[in-house]
């Protein structure tokens, strides 16, 4: 595919690889910006109808509405080691470890297929609940010292609602 | 559905000229306003938001190659962390660029997970192919609606023959209402000037490739 990489670095337009010589009928093709209009709703019909959101997950989002806690505070993602982690060689599934801040509030969660292993820090004993969705999934309780153990999260996106002294913490939803 | 949040049915001539602007039929101010709704705990307005920008973040998961699991999850994550910063978004009219950039880390994540120990940015090698993409086509299967069935069955066949970069782009851009130019920036995490011409190119492409069928748009 010669001389189809242009400025964008977007050099995989068409799955074909051959064909006539894409980049060249650049300008010599007559833009008809009605016709791409059309067809790009034409498109957007065919998706509607082929690759709709499906019913399930639509009721999953609406219900979703019930997470929704302004009294809460969000522990965000600071450290995902899938993301910020230096990958260790020849470890081939190393644990994942996720650290949560919410102003002075740290929690260190570190989850493998066996289980899920945690500390709060300040330390300091809470009661924790493992959210999957707006479902309850587990109950842990963090000792005096901030440490929490329990099983392995659910599949699909989850949560950790902390509730300390008086004070209601939500880590980040995301994936384990 | 809130009104406001329609589908588009015709046809949005000279994009390219209000490429910075495009806002599709969701109207921005209105959705700050849904948003300010939901937070003060209404949840109609919740569920026209769902409505409204749902699609175009299903569109987000499944422009990236997911499986059908990882796409519900990614769906499923920008939700869930959308309900929780409820109220707490600085630019609430903003949040359909919110939600499509979230579900756009999310995918990147879960591609990584999936080859976790090779890291990497490059989109090219983070194409991975759906495992179930076959789409469901039963609501197709009237004797009536054969050859209209027949024409959005070719559409997307010759749109899911497109290369990688093309398919990824128009999936999000077809999403219903149609997406903003920013939101699809977020989306993809490509400068909002070079959409417009992009669009023009895999649109173009696409044709060509109907017309070699024997049937133009």
């Amino acid at each position: 595919m010669s001389g189809t990489s242009d400025r964008y670095g977007f050099d995989d337009f068409d799955g074909s690889g051959d064909g006539p010589a894409d980049g060249s009928t650049d300008g010599t093709f007559p833009d008809d910006d009605w016709d791409s209009g059309l067809l790009e709703e034409e498109l957007r019909q065919a998706a509607a109808i082929l690759d709709p959101v499906p019913a399930a997950l639509r009721s999953v989002a609406v219900d979703a509405f019930a997470l929704h806690d302004l009294d809460a505070r969000v522990a965000e993602l600071t450290f995902d080691s899938l993301v910020d982690g230096i990958p260790v060689r020849g470890e081939t599934d190393p644990p994942r470890m996720l650290t949560f801040q919410a102003d002075a509030v740290t929690v260190d969660v570190e989850v493998t297929p066996d289980g899920l292993i945690g500390q709060l820090l300040p330390p300091r004993p809470a009661r924790i609940e493992v959210l999957s969705g707006p479902r309850e999934y587990a109950r842990l309780t963090a000792d005096d010292l901030g440490r929490f153990t329990g099983d392995a999260p659910p599949a699909g996106p989850f949560a950790l609602r902390l509730r300390t002294g008086g004070e209601v913490v939500v880590t980040e939803w995301l994936r384990a | 559905m809130n009104g406001l949040l329609r589908g588009g049915t015709t046809p949005s001539t000279a994009y390219d000229d209000v490429s910075y602007t495009r806002g599709g039929t969701v109207d921005r101010a209105e959705v700050g306003a849904l948003v300010q709704s939901a937070a003060d705990g209404d949840s109609a307005a919740w569920k026209s938001l769902v409505d409204g920008l749902g699609p175009l973040v299903w569109s987000v998961a499944r422009s990236h190659g997911l499986s059908d699991a990882d796409a519900h999850e990614v769906y499923q994550t920008a939700w869930f962390r959308f309900a929780q910063h409820l109220g707490r978004i600085r630019e609430p009219e903003k949040t359909g660029s919110w939600l499509a950039s979230t579900a756009r880390h999310e995918c990147l994540k879960l591609l990584r997970a999936s080859k976790r120990w090779t890291p990497t940015d490059d989109p090219q090698l983070l194409d991975r192919p759906s495992e179930d993409r076959t789409p469901e086509e039963s609501v197709l299967d009237s004797e009536e609606a054969a050859a209209q069935t027949e024409r959005v069955r070719l559409l997307w066949q010759e749109f899911e023959a497109l290369g990688e970069r093309c398919r990824q782009l128009l999936r999000v851009l077809i999403s219903s209402p149609p997406p903003s130019y920013q939101e699809v920036s977020a989306a993809l995490g490509i400068a909002v000037g070079s959409i417009g011409p992009m669009r023009q190119r895999c649109l173009r492409r696409l044709r060509a490739r109907l017309e070699a069928r024997g049937t133009t748009s």
